[in-house]
């Protein structure tokens, strides 16, 4: 027999999912619904002799749909053709707000759902000033109301024992206007199997994803013909409910003053306050950033040693040949590139998901709103952006927060080019290469150099946002309502459980395409098509009969570069980057930069042969490093390689040009298609490409 | 009898009662949410440079933000 689905549906901020959390504890699982992007939480529980999978829906006020995460709700409910469609409804109430999640009750009772109501957050009653008469509420929607408190675990037993219920069909409380009762009775005949309501959902509602093209241009023809806007319908259903409900309730709930209300006010004067507010929210900002490296750093530091010597261990270990280099340099060298992230991710969304659960999130979307509004960004686009200046990875992650799916998109689009930390070595690198140690009205070009590159990350990350701004659609008109929730200590279930699943969603997804781009360009670097690659040391020896070991150990590691695919195509792309004023030895630094720009140094010293281990941190080898590249000639201009031009046209390549094959994987991840991950990497390369050919061109 | 002008006007502290709003120009969702004529809403918060304004429903004991640009085509009476 198949397991009975159960679905939370309910307002955001009423612990619907501390109540999932609580109800299926770590049996869940993140996954997509087919064919979209948004994540499915689902998990299961086995009680009254079966297992039941629970579906915990987003968050919505209504079963009409203004953005992604609503179409699906209502999707889920209403065709009962979907995978996911419940055999149970638990409508989730918080007291407070227990007038809308009837409504919604109401909407999924009068769909054809079977439904029980649960007012969540009991504990609470009193304190908002409240008195609910259980009986006739009961009585009321026609269910029996059970209460719960999903953080101390109240009431959660007689719940799980009711996932057996199945009440009915409610004719339900909802009159549809005379207006609109000609159009309705057409429509009925067009769908004699659905129930009165779900028909007028079907009116009231523009492009239902499960209905068939003739059953929509059906529709279409209806509204047409009786003149009648889809919206007009739902304001005129929202209003007819409330106006109800408000009437009936008055019997039913008494609601006298909400202490919880005060103290959120008192706390909202500071920190909406228009100076202090902000004042605060940058310090908290800083805080975060500082927290992100501060606590991660010796964790990163701790895997970085151990990895090196887990991979020191399997080289000794292994008998020597390219399977051990396959595994060490390729395998175990990805994994430990995966592995690094995961300290700073893990505590940037330990710290996001404090700011949810608390509820400060939706103050800095109401601080923050106006300044990024004209860039067609939303308030909840700066986590995303300030996270970008540490890893564009958990940045890109933290804009699931953002419902509006066109602003989300947008926001994942262009905060790759904030300035992530691992472009910072190469731009010390090469600012130290071509940028005089002089100083110019008291500021040392070098740092004033770095301050604009950082710059040059916001602007180009803002501009192309009100670029794409202009081209996407948006598919869902823009708008900004949002509920500013009572603050609330943070349910600690709900942190750890968001933690994890951000942090092994980028672990485990994330992880399998960056290993794939390791070991292909492992094998780029280590095969060469000709002798020239297999027998390298004999031609160095020839050329060059006086060399000591040392040097003769860097001059074939040099020359076989030189000579492998990747080497080879770093010449062939040669006539490409010429115009940037690039050599194949640069090309080289790019290509390989495409798995992660970090990987230039280390790969810039292999060209240069000084052996592979190069540690940017360390003076005396940056110094070595440096004299090598200064006096490098470009074989194509004769002029030094890293001259003025080309240095600055390097610089801007490596600040606008997506060179990050775990950014690449994680949109892919995240926006579940290769069409704007594609996008994304073709604009920002092009980007690059342009502004380095103007700036080289303009300075040679 | 009183002259209705649009929610933006109100200062932070004042409140009013919602008579009409300019149904073609906002979704339903402001209707579920609560902003619906009759409601009684008290201005709490206004983010400065005509960010969002944040509005407590009396009825509800809820805090909603809302953009300037959608109080405009929302109409109260004091």
């Amino acid at each position: 027999m198949k397991n009975p689905i159960i679905a939370f549906l309910g307002n955001p901020n009423v612990g619907k999912t501390s109540l999932f959390n609580r109800i299926t504890k770590l049996h869940q699982h993140v996954g997509n619904y087919p064919g979209i992007t948004v994540e499915k939480r689902e998990g299961s529980v086995k009680a009254n002799g079966k297992t039941y999978r629970i579906i915990d829906l987003p968050g919505t006020y209504t079963l009409f749909p203004t953005s992604m995460d609503e179409e699906i709700v209502y999707n889920v409910l209403a065709d009962k053709k979907n995978p996911a469609h419940p055999d149970l409804v638990v409508v989730v109430a918080e007291p407070n707000n227990i007038k809308r999640s009837i409504v919604l009750y109401q909407q999924a009772r009068e769909l054809g759902v079977p439904a029980i109501f649960v007012v969540n957050m009991i504990d609470e009653v009193n304190a908002k000033g409240m008195d609910i008469d259980y009986q006739k509420l009961e009585a009321y929607l026609h269910t029996k109301v059970y209460t719960t408190d999903a953080r101390n675990g109240k009431g959660i037993a007689q719940l799980i024992r009711a996932f057996d219920e199945r009440p009915g069909y409610s004719p339900g409380k909802f009159e549809v206007g005379n207006a609109y009762k000609a159009a309705l009775e057409e429509a009925k005949k067009a769908f004699p199997l659905h129930t009165e309501y779900q028909t007028w959902q079907f009116i009231a509602q523009e492009n239902i994803s499960f209905l068939t093209k003739e059953q929509q241009q059906t529709l279409a023809g209806i509204r047409e013909k009786h003149q009648l806007s889809s919206n007009a319908l739902q304001q005129a259903e929202a209003i007819e409910r409330n106006i109800k409900i408000e009437e009936d309730l008055k019997a039913i709930i008494l609601q006298k003053d909400n202490h919880h209300l005060h103290r959120t006010n008192k706390i909202d004067k500071v920190l909406l306050h228009p100076i202090w507010g902000y004042v605060i929210f940058f310090f908290l900002l800083f805080l975060v950033f500082q927290l992100v490296f501060i606590l991660s750093e010796p964790i990163m530091d701790w895997i970085d040693e151990n990895f090196s010597a887990l991979i020191d261990y399997t080289a000794g270990v292994l008998p020597e040949g390219p399977l051990s280099d396959l595994l060490t340099q390729g395998v175990l060298a990805g994994i430990g590139g995966i592995i690094i992230f995961v300290p700073q991710i893990a505590i940037l969304f330990l710290l996001i998901s404090l700011m949810e659960e608390t509820g400060y999130m939706s103050r800095v979307v109401f601080l923050m709103d106006r300044w990024l509004r004209p860039y067609g960004l939303n308030g909840k686009s700066v986590i995303p952006l300030m996270s970008g200046v540490g890893c564009a990875v958990p940045a890109i992650m933290a804009a699931r927060n953002i419902e509006n799916t066109k602003e989300r998109l947008v926001t994942m689009l262009v905060t790759p080019f904030m300035t992530c930390s691992a472009r910072l070595p190469i731009y010390v690198v090469l600012i130290s290469l071509v940028i005089p140690n002089e100083t110019f009205l008291g500021f040392g070009l070098q740092g004033l150099a770095l301050n604009i590159l950082y710059i040059l990350g916001v602007v180009a990350a803002l501009l192309s946002a009100a670029i794409l701004n202009k081209i996407i659609k948006n598919q869902h008109k823009s708008f900004l309502i949002f509920e500013l929730p009572s603050y609330k200590t943070p349910d600690w279930r709900n942190v750890g459980m968001n933690m994890w699943e951000k942090t092994s969603g980028f672990l485990f997804q994330a992880g399998k395409i960056i290993l794939a781009m390791a070991i292909i360009l492992w094998v780029l670097g280590n095969f060469g098509p000709n002798d020239k690659f297999s027998n390298a040391e004999e031609y160095v020896q020839q050329a060059n009969p006086a060399l000591s070991e040392e040097e003769l150990n860097e001059e074939v590691a040099s020359f076989r570069l030189e000579h492998s695919f990747l080497g080879y195509m770093g010449m062939g792309i040669e006539p490409l980057v010429r115009p940037l004023g690039y050599d194949w030895k640069m090309g080289i630094g790019l290509i390989s930069s495409f798995a992660a720009r970090e990987v230039f140094v280390g790969t810039m010293a292999t060209v240069y042969s000084l052996g592979e281990e190069i540690d940017p941190d360390d003076d005396e080898e940056r110094e070595t490093l440096l004299s090598r590249m200064r006096s490098e000639i470009n074989r194509n201009t004769g002029q030094p390689s890293y001259n003025l031009a080309s240095g600055i046209s390097l610089l801007l390549f490596y600040a606008f040009a997506m060179q990050c094959m775990s950014t690449i994987a994680i949109m892919k991840r995240e926006t579940g298609s290769w069409k704007w991950t594609l996008i994304q990497t073709v604009m920002m390369t092009g980007i690059a490409y342009i502004v380095a050919f103007i700036a080289y061109q303009l300075l040679k | 009898m009183h002259k209705s002008f649009s929610l933006d006007l109100l200062e932070v502290g004042e409140q009013a009662t919602i008579r009409q709003l300019d149904s073609s120009e906002l979704p339903s969702k402001f209707y579920e949410m609560g902003l619906l004529p009759g409601a009684v809403v008290k201005i709490k918060h206004k983010a400065p440079f005509n960010g969002p304004i944040g509005l407590q429903i009396s009825s509800s004991n809820t805090l909603i933000a809302i953009r300037k640009s959608e109080a405009l085509h929302i109409f109260v009476e004091k």
